[in-house]
């Protein structure tokens, strides 16, 4: 399958318990997300089953206060960073959408997965109702 | 029952150094604020008030923290609360506080409390229109907006639930706190506003299924659609996440922009929402896009022409 390769930074600038969101396709806004949980690297693509909305409150704030949680902010749906899955909130028992990646002389490089699965149209959300082409 | 709206929102949450950047970045007053939490007002003195999750003095949760724990409704006066007492100690639990603040509990698990309003007069300044066609309402040789102009909370709007079962939520509201409906999404729920206030509506309930239960976000009115466009642009230049809007709604007229927040809800800037008397018929149409708002539009960075061009195009 093709990919994309994306060096989103350093291993040693991801900390454990902490999150960092990434905007391999230069949007003006995070579509993925990486942290290390229990040692384990998870990337993640910044879009809530629920809504597909962003998940953060703010730069690179994707977790509960105290790092054991993933939470989308938008309606407080909480997710397992080992897996994605949501075990609290409207969409409980979905996950979040996990993406590949490999080290690389001490990077983290996503492989973003085909070449159109990030770079349609840009829109707030998959669902009808939330569907905003950009005007341009 | 002279019900005149919310006089404040109380909210668990586990990051309270979060919460306070959020809620004095969008606006609010932070008063008597300490790592335990606190209260944070807008120009009337009504508030939201976060506390830490594990507070013993909070309501039971609806779910994980941070989550809405009690929704604090201001009354006219003394005798208000003693009706509002009478009626819902007929089957369920009412409690007064040393505060002589009543607490109860809604029809579906929401903590609700009842006080004399701490609602005060102030001053902040009015929006006028130079609409063609009509006397202009500002005076000649005054611009209608500058750069530095402010864009402060006024008074707290309304909250909006998550509930299993809106028919029962919105009678509950209806038949023992006098609530009158002014409009209803088919299939969501309810626009309610409570008999001493004219707002289109300070609760909107929303069906879901019940593991979603809870509050889906809260907002005070601005001064103007102007001030919702500048408060937000300004929100999300300090780094706060958009999640809907700018945008007008169509029930209600409201201006919108909803963010994301560390409340474990959406906080939303609101202005210009439509009043109502009780000769008001409401109206019901499906939730859909076109009937959620007249328009929406999403912001950018600033450009002009003549410049670089413009980021994200």
């Amino acid at each position: 399958m093709s990919h994309s390769d994306f060096f989103l930074c350093r291993m040693d600038e991801l900390a454990e318990g902490q999150a960092r969101g990434f905007d391999p396709l230069q949007r003006g806004k995070d579509s993925v997300f990486a942290l290390v949980h229990e040692g384990q690297v998870r990337v993640y693509r910044n879009s809530c089953p629920h809504l597909d909305v962003r998940l953060e409150y703010r730069k690179d704030r994707f977790l509960s206060a105290d790092a054991q949680l993933i939470v989308c902010y938008a309606h407080g749906a909480q997710f397992l960073p080992s897996t994605g899955e949501c075990v609290y909130g409207p969409c409980l028992g979905q996950r979040l959408d996990a993406l590949p990646w490999r080290l690389e002389e001490g990077w983290l490089v996503l492989e973003m997965p085909g070449s159109t699965a990030l770079s349609g149209p840009v829109e707030v959300s998959r669902l009808a109702i939330h569907r905003i082409p950009t005007r341009d | 029952m002279n019900i005149l709206g919310l006089d404040a929102l109380i909210f668990g949450v586990d990051d309270i150094q979060a919460c306070t950047d959020c809620l004095r970045d969008y606006g609010l007053a932070a008063v008597a604020v300490d790592s335990n939490g606190g209260r944070f007002e807008a120009l009337d003195g009504t508030a939201v008030i976060i506390r830490r999750s594990d507070d013993p003095d909070l309501p039971v949760a609806i779910g994980p923290a941070p989550s809405i724990r009690e929704t604090v409704y201001g009354v006219a006066n003394a005798a208000d609360l003693d009706a509002i007492e009478d009626e819902l100690a007929r089957d369920r639990q009412v409690t007064r506080d040393g505060n002589g603040v009543l607490h109860s509990v809604d029809d579906m698990g929401f903590a609700i409390a009842f006080q004399v309003t701490v609602r005060k007069a102030y001053s902040a300044p009015d929006d006028l229109t130079n609409a063609a066609g009509h006397a202009p309402q500002r005076p000649l040789n005054q611009p209608g907006i500058t750069l530095e102009m402010n864009a402060t909370p006024r008074t707290l709007s309304h909250v909006v639930y998550f509930v299993p079962d809106a028919a029962k939520a919105e009678a509950f509201y209806a038949e023992r706190l006098g609530f009158r409906t002014t409009d209803t999404f088919i299939g969501a729920g309810p626009f309610m506003r409570p008999a001493g206030s004219d707002d289109h509506h300070c609760l909107f309930m929303i069906q879901t299924p019940p593991h979603m239960k809870g509050c889906e976000h809260f907002t005070f009115h601005m001064g103007s659609g102007t001030e919702v466009l500048l408060a937000g642009t300004r929100f999300e230049q300090k780094g706060w996440t958009s999640f809907w809007g700018p945008g007008r709604h169509l029930f209600g007229s409201n201006w919108f922009w909803y963010f994301n927040s560390p409340l474990g809800c959406h906080i939303e800037y609101d202005a210009d929402m439509d009043k109502h008397d009780d000769a008001w018929e409401a109206r019901r149409a499906p939730l859909s896009a076109d009937n959620s708002q007249l328009f929406l539009f999403n912001s950018k960075e600033k450009w002009a022409p003549g410049g670089p061009p413009p980021k994200h195009g």
